[in-house]
């Protein structure tokens, strides 16, 4: 729709970080409000449920066949879990639940499912970090010996996880059987997702198996990250990075399709 | 400038697309209010929708020169477990503006008082409405969409919002939707119909109402069920409510109001008249044609049209004074006491003059009772069934073979003819209508018809042998 007061690109930069400032506060405050601890739920209910997992692996003994420390092994495998499971479940139906907020033309849908997104990945990180800190400072856990590999690994899960979100957030506007195999699919890809295992300690046929799955790439990368040579990561980025750009297109396209088919009420 | 051109807007539905607007255009500069009149479902709000942004048309385009507002005093935006005052941040952060110095207005212009920092789920709908609408006025946009505003709040905020709305922001763009010719007469200066999805443009608004009633009439009317009532006022109240949902009738008594508001008599009379024929029970209108009629010096008229009111229950204490003064103009006798119901069985009501003219249709008296006759069987004050009885006394009363007449007035006057009528007929007989059409159409006459469907249970009637026998 281009007519002579086309905006230039620094002031829609201006508009769209507005909205997202302005989205992100709402969605704080509706989801965590001002009782209690507020906002820090952002990621003190992550970090409940990678404690959680901790202290159960740890009393179960589950090494899941490597030779890491438990508490290392389930903090790298957990966290990222939470990294890329809860975006999509929080852009599901996220549509719907905003509806009215398309009679504001600055929003956008896609603005909307972004905004979730980087609640989610705020949370997730700071649990991530803040458990690691606990962990190294109490001597629990040994210092990682890459920290950038472990950033790349996180920010590929990420990625990966944040187009996973919007495109199956956009389809789920159309399709709601999309939101009743979300929850079974997320639990099935939980095991398989690098979280339970190492690559290393699969037999040959599983592990060309599981190399599908793009997430198990990141998770290898930050175990190496953290482990460096104690373990063999086995991880290919240039795959995930391809899933994510071909999975990234998909969701712009099925954002603006949904978005022609809104109805506000 | 707006610009919207040959938008379309289709709606997936179960049975396929259905189209919703068609092939709409129209352009709107700065200083224009547009109205754009039409019924519901005719799809005012998609227009306003898509004008608006939040929904894109099917096809066409629209292009905005100008800042539009989004549709103003709607209270949807709201995140309900949000507060007012988080609401208002979120707006103001939305638009780039101080959200403080909102605050202050909103505090002030919206008079929620402590609810301001209360979740705006707990607000009633009154409150919310008034949130939602000073929100709208913190945004100085060029151009405002307006859905039926008439509707929000109480006299007192709804006096501000006009001030703040068409005074203050009288320079404005406006494209407002309703169903009120009234409210869009006061307002605009553009007019347009939106018709199945069409839009008409007019130049003025005489041309643009007269197109929009002319639609009314062709649509089809809103009619009720006829339940085999055995209580009249239960039937009474239904009925009325019927009336308030059909917009044809509404639109009929506005105008009607209107003209009598500039004391045209003439014209009021008839604009009662014709919505008193589509919805003949509802009684409070029955006041306005007798009060109409009496100032054009019908006084027989306005003394059937009041005691009818008091016979549907209107309050015969207030109308008492009415009724003396167009019975006895000179103020000299004692008047007859207009007939009430009790609440009780059919039967024993009193009857209106519609339930007159029904009556005498059924008895063989033709399409249009005379205005002294049914004056005397009104001050006669029986019941139902007497009325009914005497009617049938005559000697040429159900005749056999003689069909009922298609149409009847059930108004007093020539104001339209009433087609529906053998619904009023079932109803007021007590009968189940399915089963009185299907005796007629078997060719059974019309009274008994009414017997076999359950009608005249228990009415006390002079029933002749022979129709007895015809009937068995």
């Amino acid at each position: 729709m281009a007519s002579a007061a086309q905006p230039s690109l620094i002031a829609n930069l201006k508009v769209q970080r507005r909205v997202l400032a302005a989205l992100l506060v709402r969605e704080l405050l509706t989801r965590y409000g001002r009782h209690n601890i507020g906002f820090l739920w952002l990621f003190v209910e992550p970090m409940m449920f990678t404690l959680g997992v901790t202290a159960l692996w740890t009393a179960t003994k589950s090494t899941h066949g490597s030779s890491l420390p438990i508490v290392a092994f389930a903090l790298t495998g957990y966290s990222s879990v939470l990294l890329w499971r809860n975006m999509p479940g929080r852009c599901i139906g996220a549509l719907e639940a905003n509806l009215s907020l398309m009679y504001h033309r600055n929003i956008r849908a896609l603005d909307i499912y972004i905004a979730r997104i980087m609640i989610e990945f705020s949370g997730a990180t700071i649990s991530f970090f803040t458990l690691s800190l606990v962990f190294i400072l109490s001597g629990w856990l040994e210092p990682p010996e890459d920290f950038l590999t472990i950033a790349g690994g996180w920010m590929m899960i990420a990625w990966f996880g944040a187009v996973l979100a919007i495109t199956l957030g956009a389809l789920s506007h159309e399709y709601e059987l999309v939101d009743k195999f979300w929850h079974p699919m997320s639990y099935l890809l939980f095991p398989l997702s690098g979280a339970a295992f190492l690559v290393s300690a699969l037999p040959p046929f599983a592990r060309e198996f599981v190399l599908y799955i793009p997430v198990v790439h990141g998770v290898e990368m930050i175990r190496e990250g953290f482990f460096g040579s104690k373990v063999e990561a086995i991880y290919d980025p240039g795959y995930v990075l391809t899933c994510s750009l071909v999975l990234s297109v998909t969701a712009l396209i099925l954002v603006r399709w949904v978005e022609r088919r809104l109805t506000p009420q | 400038m707006i610009t919207v051109d040959r938008i379309s807007k289709d709606y997936r539905t179960r049975t396929g697309p259905r189209r919703v607007l068609d092939d709409v255009s129209f352009t709107l500069d700065k200083g224009e209010r547009l109205g754009v009149l039409g019924r519901n479902g005719a799809g005012k709000s998609t227009l306003i929708r898509l004008v608006s942004g939040a929904e894109r048309p099917t096809a066409g385009r629209i292009t905005r020169g100008m800042s539009v507002s989004w549709p103003l005093a709607f209270g949807g935006a709201f995140q309900a477990q949000l507060t007012g005052v988080d609401n208002v941040r979120f707006i103001s952060r939305l638009y780039a503006q101080d959200p403080e110095a909102n605050l202050a207005f909103i505090e002030e212009f919206a008079e929620l008082g402590q609810y301001l920092r209360e979740p705006v789920m707990t607000y009633s709908s009154g409150m919310r409405a008034r949130l939602a609408f000073a929100i709208s006025m913190i945004i100085e946009f060029d151009c405002f969409l307006i859905d039926e505003i008439a509707s929000v709040g109480d006299a007192r905020f709804h006096e501000r919002c006009n001030y703040e709305l068409f005074d203050k922001r009288g320079d404005r763009a406006m494209m407002i939707i309703s169903h009120d010719p009234g409210y869009l007469r006061d307002h605009c200066n553009r007019f347009a119909v939106l018709d199945a999805g069409r839009l008409t443009a007019f130049d003025d608004f005489e041309t643009a109402h007269d197109h929009f009633l002319t639609q009314m009439r062709v649509g089809e009317p809103v009619r009720a069920v006829a339940q085999p009532f055995s209580r009249r006022m239960a039937a009474i109240d239904s009925l009325r409510r019927v009336a308030y949902e059909d917009e044809h009738f509404m639109a009929l008594v506005r105008q009607a109001d209107a003209a009598r508001d500039r004391h045209d008599w003439v014209a009021a009379e008839k604009g009662y008249a014709a919505a008193l024929s589509l919805h003949p029970y509802e009684r409070s209108y029955w006041v306005q044609l007798g009060h109409v009629a009496r100032e054009q010096g019908r006084l027989v008229r306005a003394e059937i049209a009041y005691r009818t009111a008091c016979a549907f229950g209107e309050p015969a204490r207030l109308l008492a004074p009415f009724i003396a003064a167009v019975e006895q103009p000179g103020g000299a006798g004692a008047s007859v006491p207009a007939a009430v119901p009790d609440g009780g069985e059919t039967r024993r009501q009193p009857p209106g003059y519609p339930d007159l003219a029904v009556l005498a249709a059924l008895a063989g008296r033709g399409e249009r009772l005379a205005d002294d006759a049914a004056l005397a069987l009104l001050r006669q004050t029986n019941a139902m069934e007497d009325v009914l009885a005497g009617m049938l006394d005559g000697p040429d009363a159900l005749s056999p073979g003689r069909p009922l007449p298609e149409s009847i007035a059930v108004v007093p006057g020539d104001a339209p003819l009433r087609r529906q009528w053998s619904e009023d007929l079932a109803r007021l007989a007590g009968a189940r209508q399915e089963e009185f059409h299907a005796a007629l159409a078997r060719g059974d006459e019309p009274f008994w018809a009414l017997r076999q469907a359950g009608g005249f249970e228990g009415w006390a009637l002079p029933v002749p042998d022979r129709m007895e026998a015809t009937g068995a």
